[in-house]
């Protein structure tokens, strides 16, 4: 496979979504489907490919540190292919009208690219590109539910979002004033000299805020509940599952890569730690579905967080897994709460025109909660045994927290399933639509499959934690030792 | 394929069958056939027996292996299955159908809660034993949530305790795993007793809360009386003769297997004048004492039960901690000995519900001359419960009391006394409230059970009075369960307990005991058997004499006087401490939601920019 298929994945969807519009007819609502399935193909032939020796492009040829830079390694590989296949399961098939659909097809191909292009990024500066791509078609689609709530959801989003872009830049112009690159491999490179120092750390910090945004960490995710519920559920879907899992990763690799420092895993750590505090605890007297669906979002990513936080392979398996898990759980439970939305009280008794959905429901909050042999269970296990493996202190407090917010988790979580299974004769529950039931049985059978190969995919996983660790290996990828001056 | 894989595989056939056609007529046959085959199978496999799969999780082999202690829980648990399949089989499944509710969710259920007891029991290594746990957790939930309304609302409570509970159990395992570098339960019983001190106890916390909320011990145990009461009736016999047990099971690996009991009690709290030994000891205690007068207060039959369950089940785990071989004898004989009268017992109750409509102490009385046979087996459960020879309750408490005295426990050995004084009086009140005394005008068209629920009751009684007459039957499986866990086994003969430091032959005690009957009616009926039979309505209570047309059965504030003594000792404390804790957990929720509802977000931004650089540039 030519390297130059790696720049493809941004570029098809977004070529796509530029060009849709002047696509004539019926043909014009294959257009997205048919990039994405595209995008797959391409990470499915990347998968293989790259799981030995990561791939390297230089756009232009020119060769790094200079020029754009593309890598894809199996992590980014696997996120290329979820990128896509999860925007096909939430694609937006229909729309008010016309003018409205296409709006959001061609929103939501940007937002695709935008993820695959933070997926397979080399470099910062492309980092920061893409990542405000996906801001701004987030913001419009975040929008595009037309209501005054969703509205008003949305500007605080607009404002939170781009106070922390600009402290992003902020925090890439320090280290490009530092380092004079913006090269990942060549920070890589450079930083044990020139970035592991205040300053460096100070430049870490706010681009953790910055990136932080769609990861819902805390300090800066104050806008995802309101979003959530106003938005289309197909849009937190993708915004919970798939957008902050990206913008995750990118953080990541700044940490693994050029911040391999105990000052910014405790940041990492704190600030998921509290994650998941607030979210759980706001979640448990939250008496919508979908904000409560926000909130517990906000504590999953801060998991995950948590996860990423935690040294070496071990920490990056268990991020890993988090982040995965809750990619396949949350759109699902977005999805099945379009129809389901609101208080509790209208959903009383909807387990009776519903068994189906409800099924789902109820399958994927129990896989959440981490009840095996259900996938979120051996995500929960990697995450608090690489916990327990760290010395004691803030990293013991962090699985206690862990332990018990999931407690709290467990009630609210079973409020709804009480919900569902109960008796009201004085109302009415709305049935699920077909695209929700179909959408989310998608990810059922993937979460069930998953499942029951559990133990085959112990090693792919770890391999992928293995090769994303080491930084070494992705120096010498991408800077070759012919390049004079710079040694591997 | 090995019998253990044959005996599970069984077991989730019956579950999917449960599902998909427990409404059938046909049901509760085959899956009463198929519980009889699999007693017989596991009866009668040689243990230790390892299942033929498992599979390997991030390096950690994960299997199934069945040894004497799972199998002594395993045979109760699919007896007790048995006959609540039994009891629905007939007029009271139909009735619970016709009621507009699911009987295959019920029989799902019902044979879910066995197979995920089987896995636990079965567990090799920590992972698997997890596994079991939630499984076991989640299906009782689902079990419980069976019967209507309040029931779920019951079943909710229980949902904070269940995951409290086992998320401490998962801490246990993944401390264990960090601290030995195993999760196979054979190599942790020979690493962990090597652990420090400090490392022991956070193991004992972790776990031991784990099992105390399974297990409904004190402070835990809130959730326990309403899940449990509130299921439907072949349910909560269920439940209540086997779930909370699972805790105990728990508890016999934790303590005796792998923190071991010498090592418990070297775990000092206060310079050696109390250890985590005692501490599990009195809180076992407590757990008899506070719950049976629990009990005696209660005014619905279920509910009275139910706080007894709890209550047994500290004369459990003090039998089991005491650990020499008469005491942990007795307690695991417990373990059968309560499955088999508590089952019975609920089902009576349910009998009566099921002609009568109510479960209310208050409301009934004088069933006796309608449903003699529901009388005779709540008799005997009674006779059981409270610890009284012939029944085979006695013989367990008498081990545990034994063991008590010669192992020098005498406090201990005056709160089970104290606990057995509570038993017996809530049991009188159980029993002369339902069937003693004036019949009430409502109940005069009352007919006896059906013979579907008739028949699994007189077998169980019979269960409990045959293995009190002969105790020695169960203890061969006691036995069996003591080897596996190490600890002393106990010799036995057919009749009990023959040792020199003190012997027990219920079948000369049963002997004299009849014997005795035997001489009464002797001189009773040779004295000429005068003998006088009134009607049922003519009565005398309280210095006056009742006849029909003053209907009165004395049951509202049953014991009046004894509750003016120790009524104000009666505080509800557990009660305040969970809506304490709630009410925290509520308030610290209303915060973090005003984090999120807050005004003006940048400048929150700006104040944690501006702190967060400034840890990061000083620290």
């Amino acid at each position: 496979m030519n390297h130059s298929v790696l720049a493809l994945v941004p570029a098809l969807p977004l070529l796509a979504s530029f060009l849709l519009p002047l696509v004539p007819g019926a043909a014009r609502r294959l257009v997205g489907p048919l990039t994405l399935l595209a995008v797959a193909f391409i990470g499915l032939n990347l998968w293989p490919l790259v799981q030995t020796e990561p791939m390297v492009l230089a756009v232009g040829d020119f060769a790094p540190p200079l020029g754009i830079t593309f890598y894809a390694d199996s992590v980014s590989a696997l996120f290329v292919i979820a990128v896509a296949l999860v925007t096909l399961v939430l694609w937006p098939w229909s729309g008010s009208d016309a003018g409205n659909l296409d709006r959001k097809q061609s929103l939501t191909l940007i937002l695709a690219g935008a993820c695959g292009g933070l997926a397979v990024s080399g470099d910062l500066f492309n980092v920061y590109v893409f990542y405000e791509l996906a801001a701004v078609a987030s913001f419009g689609l975040a929008a595009g539910a037309r209501t005054a709530a969703a509205q008003i959801a949305t500007f605080r989003y607009v404002v939170i979002g781009s106070l922390c872009s600009l402290l992003a830049l902020l925090g890439i112009t320090l280290i490009y004033v530092q380092t004079g690159t913006v090269n990942l491999a060549h920070l890589a490179q450079l930083a044990p000299l020139k970035l592991h120092n205040p300053l460096g750390l100070a430049a870490f910090f706010m681009i953790l805020l910055g990136l932080g945004v769609k990861a819902e960490l805390f300090l800066v995710n104050t806008w995802a509940p309101d979003v959530y519920a106003t938005a289309e559920a197909r849009v937190s879907g993708l915004l919970a599952g798939l957008v902050s899992k990206l913008a995750l990763l990118a953080v990541v690799r700044l940490l693994v890569l050029i911040f391999p420092l105990p000052e910014a895993r405790d940041a990492l750590l704190l600030l998921g730690m509290l994650g998941i505090l607030s979210g759980e605890f706001a979640a448990f007297r939250a008496r919508d579905v979908k904000r409560m669906l926000a909130w517990s979002s906000i504590a999953q990513l801060g998991a995950a967080f948590v996860a990423f936080a935690i040294p070496g392979p071990a920490g990056l398996a268990a991020g890993l897994a988090v982040a995965l898990h809750h990619l396949l759980v949350k759109p699902a439970l977005f999805l099945l709460a379009d129809r389901w939305g609101g208080s509790l009280a209208q959903i009383t008794g909807a387990a009776r025109n519903s068994p189906v959905s409800a099924g789902l429901f109820v399958l994927f909050i129990l896989s959440m909660l981490g009840v095996p042999p259900l996938p979120g269970f051996w995500a929960k296990y990697l995450l608090l045994s690489g916990l327990a493996a760290q010395p004691e202190g803030l990293w013991w407090l962090a699985g206690a927290i862990i332990l018990l917010t999931t407690v709290v988790e467990a009630v609210y979580l079973f409020r709804v399933i009480g919900a569902l299974y109960g008796r009201d004769h004085t109302v009415t529950p709305k049935t699920q639509s077909a695209t929700a039931v179909i959408g989310s049985g998608v990810f059922a059978a993937v979460l069930l499959a998953v499942a029951f190969s559990a133990p085959l995919l112990a090693l792919p996983l770890n391999r992928m934690a293995v090769q994303m660790a080491d930084s070494a290996a992705y120096i010498a990828r991408v800077l070759p030792p012919v390049l004079p001056g710079v040694a591997p | 394929m090995t019998s253990l894989d044959l005996l599970l595989i069984l077991s989730g056939l019956t579950t999917l069958a449960g599902f998909a056609f427990g409404n059938h007529r046909a049901y509760p046959w085959l899956a009463g056939i198929v519980l009889t085959a699999q007693i017989v199978i596991l009866a009668s496999m040689p243990l230790p027996m390892a299942a033929g799969f498992g599979f390997e999780m991030f390096g950690h082999p994960v299997g199934w292996q069945m040894d004497g202690f799972g199998r002594f829980f395993a045979l109760i648990t699919l007896g007790a299955a048995l006959a609540s399949v039994a009891y629905t089989g007939g007029e009271w499944g139909e009735r619970y159908a016709a009621g507009g509710k699911n009987l295959r969710w019920l029989h799902g259920a019902l044979a879910g809660n066995v197979l995920a007891m089987l896995l636990l029991l079965a567990s090799g290594d920590l992972i698997a034993f997890f596994i079991g746990w939630e499984l076991t957790s989640w299906a009782g939930f689902l079990l419980m949530a069976q019967g209507g309304e309040r029931a779920l609302r019951a079943a909710m409570r229980y949902v904070p305790y269940a995951m409290a509970g086992a998320m401490a159990v998962l801490g246990g395992l993944v401390l264990s795993l960090t601290w030995t570098g195993t999760l196979d339960l054979s190599q942790l019983v020979m690493l962990v007793p090597g652990l420090a001190n400090w490392k022991l106890a956070l193991l004992l916390a972790l776990f031991g809360t784990g099992f105390a909320i399974k297990m409904g011990l004190l402070p835990v145990h809130l959730w326990q009386t309403p899940a449990y009461a509130e299921a439907p009736g072949a349910a909560t016999a269920f439940l209540g003769a086997i779930s909370s047990r699972m805790g105990l099971f728990g508890f016999g690996l934790l303590l005796v297997k792998l923190i071991t009991l010498t090592r418990l009690a070297d775990l000092s709290f206060i310079d050696g004048l109390f250890s985590a030994r005692d501490l599990i000891e009195w809180v076992a205690a407590l757990t008899i004492v506070l719950p049976t007068f629990t009990a005696l207060k209660q005014n619905d039959a279920r509910y009275l039960l139910a706080w007894h369950g709890i209550g047994q089940s500290g004369y459990m785990l003090l039998g089991l901690v005491i650990g020499d071989a008469t005491g942990s004898a007795g307690g695991l004989l417990h373990v059968f000995n309560h499955a088999t009268y508590q089952a019975a017992l609920v089902l009576s109750v349910f009998a009566v519900m099921h002609r009568t409509g109510t479960a209310d102490l208050n409301s009934m009385g004088g069933l006796v001359t309608r449903m003699p046979l529901t009388f005779l087996v709540m008799l005997l459960g009674i006779i059981g419960l409270a610890g009284l020879p012939p029944m085979n309750g006695f013989v367990s408490k008498w081990l545990i009391y034994r063991s008590l005295m010669i192992e020098g426990r005498p406090l201990l050995f005056l709160m089970t006394v104290l606990g057995t004084l509570g038993t017996i009086l809530s049991v009188y009140k159980l029993i002369h409230n339902t069937f003693l005394g004036q019949l009430r005008a409502e109940h005069e068209q009352i007919r006896e059970a059906p013979w579907s629920m008739l028949v699994p009751m007189l077998a169980l009684v019979a269960l409990a009075f045959v293995t009190g007459v002969a105790p020695g039957l169960a203890l061969n499986y006691v036995n069996e369960a003591q080897a596996a866990l190490g600890l002393p086994v106990m010799a036995h003969t057919l009749g009990g307990v023959e040792s020199p430091r003190g012997s027990l032959d219920m079948l000369w005690i049963v002997g004299v005991l009849f014997a005795g009957f035997g001489i009464g009616a002797l001189l009773f009926y040779g004295a000429g058997g005068r003998s006088k039979r009134i009607h049922q309505l003519d009565n005398y209570a309280g210095g006056h004499f009742l006849s029909a047309d003053v209907r009165y059965q004395y049951s509202d504030h049953f014991y009046a006087g004894l509750m003016h003594r120790i009524g104000p000792l009666y505080r509800g404390s557990f009660t305040q401490m969970e809506a304490a804790l709630a009410s925290a957990n509520d308030l610290l929720a209303s915060l973090m939601q005003a984090w999120y509802r807050q005004a003006v977000p940048a400048l929150t931004l700006l104040i944690a920019t501006v702190l967060g650089l400034a840890w990061m540039i000083w620290r």
